[in-house]
């Protein structure tokens, strides 16, 4: 299985690697995975399609050996990476292999340390002090102080005591502590995250590390009741490092709720580039998640305007909206640009003119024409003048196209 | 002479003349003794919306002898009944009237004044109709759901010479007049930006299932000019979480912290040149205002303003301006902080800059109506002050940077956003003619 997963891994990625040479800016990115008390089997896959998906980046997965058998042969040419992401939480590596790790990043190499990476290695000091912050595998004050955030402002906390802990899984908010800096510039500053566990007491060096995000471990869901570091980046040597507590991924689940959340997704392909590079060029999905609800991604990706109307035109509106939300937010995208915006335009009419279409999504369309209609939509609202059900937002629609000349 | 002050004092005389003919049944106090207000002096009251706002409204204007309420009208039969038992205790008689159409409201009743606590999109013709009554009006901000509404009430306030007072309460606070004096006085220097913050957005309640109108609502009425929706037992209060009746939390608390921005820039009578931002809005559910939002306005003279949720400002809620000589922040609670300190002590001498001065929201109005000045509030600050969050909104909806004349009070060069400006009304309702 293993095996398999690897060898598909590597003939994935060879001929991702062929497809991304034409891209200008690929990234070489490695996934070191192997052993985990999560379903690293499941994850790693994931975080592969997330970031080829990109198409910033051709990705590799190297599995370490399995738990308990014999390091000396996991000894990665670290140096040909612009980013490692760590999905790895188990046995040491070699001192050789950390050596060279260690230099991979003092030299200006990427790290992702993606959720159970922060619970590895207690005793690698210099590991500890590149992910800022971690949890379990027997960490206590001598790991350093707990670090969150208390009433807006951060706290170094050395109180003895465990660290690494969380309650039940649940959906909760993610808050933005830095929208200036290129990961999270622009993303909405509170966004609601999909069922996964919420990281808390996390402890470590905490040095040269700035928190991005929090959210608060609330103590009705078994947390701290504090808002503790989701999102965090560090720099070591001259590298950087971007370290998400995101992501839970278990052994025996069916699904990852907490994968598919396009919050996470964004995130973690924006830190990686980021680490990669030290600048983020993807634009925002139209619908990441806010603090009204959460998005999740159906097979990591977000849907294509083409599968959008294709859903648009079957989909009782009535009770959800998130497709024409989706083709809304292209509209502001488009920032009034006339070609974008008539091609919508378009669309709308044929949801207009379709048979299949509700009568809600035909108001919804409606309502939007009553702004952004040209004259194209002109004759298809005239045939729906008389139309029992709409003809309030035809006039509506009508009304206001017409009232600007 | 004002009009509504001409009927005031027709009534007063045939009072007199009633007093004459009939002297056993005048009370007390109708004469004025026992520290009561003489009729002459009294202002006849109603109100219009009688909800959660519209209670407490009514609850002040109560508390003041010389205001006499007798009429009450809502769409909601519970806040009709509610309403009127309280008119009814606080006079220990049964005499206040209800009506369920505000048309009937304005045929029947004389009033002096009247007080509007509505869902934004019923703003415009109802306070046009009072208006054209002559009625003096207390209105609930933001003046109006769209630009052209609120020019249409400005419009029938002037023409009508009527007293309008906005509920923009945070004016008659202390905290903020004296913030905006300091600032208006040079205190923090040449101002160059100003920061405001408002509240966030909530959490989707997806889309509720259609109910059945409970049997207190006129569901049919209440939805009025805006476009009809089956009822999903959302109404009063969460009206303003939807475009059709609102701008949401942007909107909703454009009349306070905006306007005190203005009022401390002294742009009560401008707005800006151009605005530029964006918004996030729910994917899900009948709830589709923005819960985040971040604009940049700058006007003629360079000063800029940066509008956005209180998670996206460094300071949260409240408003921050930026002079060359340091900050002055003030928000509700009291607060009020400077860069200086020093100058929160500060006096201002008789011939620095006096700002308007009230110390009680509604008074400040009845004064007005007896006075015939200006209020604290008039429309047209109003108009000002929402017209920088309904900006905002179409900038966000529209994705565009937008280009306003303040002079015209028009989008330039924009077709697409100037339709925003309005909102067409659902027949049969109409504006009534100024």
């Amino acid at each position: 299985m293993k095996k398999n997963i690897l060898f598909t891994s590597l003939f994935v990625a060879i001929l991702f690697f062929f497809n991304a040479c034409k891209e200008k800016h690929a990234y070489k990115a490695l996934i070191v995975t192997g052993q985990n008390n999560h379903n690293w089997q499941a994850s790693s896959p994931i975080l592969k399609q997330l970031l080829d998906q990109t198409k910033l980046f051709t990705t590799i997965i190297i599995e370490t050996p399995a738990k308990g058998k014999d390091m000396s042969v996991f000894n990665p040419d670290f140096a040909k990476y612009d980013v490692v992401v760590l999905d790895y939480n188990g046995d040491a590596w070699t001192e050789k292999t950390r050596v060279a790790f260690v230099d991979y990043v003092k030299n200006g190499g990427g790290v992702v340390a993606y959720h159970a990476a922060d619970n590895a290695f207690v005793n690698w000091k210099e590991y500890n002090e590149m992910i800022g912050l971690g949890g379990w595998d027997g960490r206590t004050e001598k790991d350093g102080p707990y670090v969150y955030f208390k009433d807006g402002k951060q706290i170094c906390d050395s109180t003895p005591g465990r660290g690494g802990s969380h309650g039940a899984r649940h959906e909760f908010t993610v808050q933005i502590r830095n929208t200036e800096h290129p990961i999270t510039k622009g993303l909405p500053v509170k966004w609601l995250h999909a069922e996964d566990e919420l990281y808390s007491q996390l402890r470590g060096p905490a040095r040269n590390m700035e928190i991005l995000a929090t959210a608060y471990a609330d103590t009705a869901k078994g947390g701290t009741g504090r808002d503790e570091p989701m999102l965090s980046i560090i720099s070591y040597g001259k590298g950087r490092i971007f370290h998400t507590t995101l992501g839970h991924c278990g052994n025996g689940d069916k699904t990852f709720p907490a994968l598919e959340c396009a919050g996470f997704i964004t995130t973690f392909q924006r830190g990686t580039e980021w680490a990669a590079s030290g600048v983020v060029t993807q634009n925002i999905p139209v619908d990441f998640p806010n603090s009204a609800g959460t998005v999740q991604w159906a097979e990591y990706k977000p849907l294509s305007l083409d599968e959008i109307v294709s859903k648009i035109e079957k989909y009782d509106v009535s009770k959800s909206r998130k497709y024409l939300y989706d083709l809304q937010n292209r509209i502001r995208y488009a920032e009034g640009n006339a070609e974008t915006l008539l091609s919508y335009e378009k669309l709308m009419v044929k949801i207009l003119e379709s048979n299949e279409a509700t009568i809600d999504a035909k108001k919804f369309v409606l309502r939007e024409l009553s702004w952004m209609g040209s004259d194209y939509c002109i004759p298809q609202l005239k045939k729906l003048e008389s139309s029992a059900d709409l003809k309030d937002e035809v006039k509506f629609a009508l009304t206001r196209i017409q009232s600007i000349k | 002479m004002n009009s509504s002050r001409r009927e005031f004092l027709k009534r007063s005389t045939s009072a007199a003349v009633g007093a004459l003919i009939l002297p056993q049944i005048i009370p007390s106090s109708a004469l004025g003794l026992n520290g009561t207000t003489p009729p002459s002096d009294r202002i006849v009251m109603g109100s219009i919306g009688v909800g959660s706002q519209g209670t407490s409204n009514m609850n002040a204007f109560l508390k003041f002898k010389q205001v006499q309420y007798v009429a009450v009208c809502d769409v909601d039969t519970k806040h009709i009944q509610a309403a009127k038992e309280k008119v009814d205790s606080t006079y220990g008689n049964k005499n206040c009237r209800t009506y369920g159409d505000f048309r009937e409201f304005l045929e029947k009743e004389k009033l002096d004044a009247v007080c509007l606590s509505l869902p934004d999109h019923w703003h415009s013709i109802i306070a046009v109709s009072c208006a054209n009554k002559k009625l003096d009006i207390y209105g609930e901000k933001p003046l109006a759901r769209s630009i052209r509404e609120g020019q249409a009430i400005s419009a029938a306030v002037h023409k009508n010479n009527i007293i309008w007072q906005t509920g923009s309460w945070q004016r008659s606070v202390e905290n903020f007049h004296r913030g905006v004096e300091l600032v208006r006085n040079g205190r923090i220097g040449k101002i160059s930006h100003v920061e405001v913050g408002l509240p966030d957005g909530g959490r989707s309640i997806g889309t509720p299932p259609v109910i059945p109108v409970p049997e207190e609502l006129n569901w049919e009425f209440w939805l009025g000019p805006a476009l009809n929706v089956p009822y999903r037992g959302v109404s009063h209060w969460n009206w303003r979480w939807i475009q059709d009746y609102s701008g949401g939390q942007l909107t909703d608390w454009a009349g306070h912290h905006i306007d005190i921005a203005h009022w401390g820039l002294g742009f009560d009578g401008t707005g800006p040149v151009s605005i530029e931002g964006k918004g996030v809005y729910p994917r899900e559910g009948i709830y589709n205002t923005a819960v985040e939002y971040d604009f940049n306005c700058v006007y003629k003279d360079g000063t800029t303003m940066r509008v956005a949720n209180a998670s996206r400002q460094k300071y949260g809620m409240g408003t921050i301006w930026y002079g060359d000589k340091g900050w002055l922040r003030v928000d509700r609670g009291d607060v009020i902080e400077a860069s200086d300190p020093k100058i929160l002590n500060e006096k201002i001498s008789e011939n620095e800059i006096q700002v308007y001065k009230s110390t009680n929201h509604q008074q400040n109005f009845l004064e007005c109506i007896k006075s015939r000045k200006e209020t604290i509030t008039p429309v047209d600050t109003a108009l000002r002050s929402i017209s920088v969050g309904l900006l905002g909104e179409i900038a966000m909806l529209t994705g565009q940077k937008i280009q306003w004349n303040p002079e015209k009070q028009e989008i330039i060069d924009n077709k697409m956003a100037s339709r925003l400006l309005s909102r067409p009304y659902r027949q049969p309702w109409v504006l009534p003619l100024i």
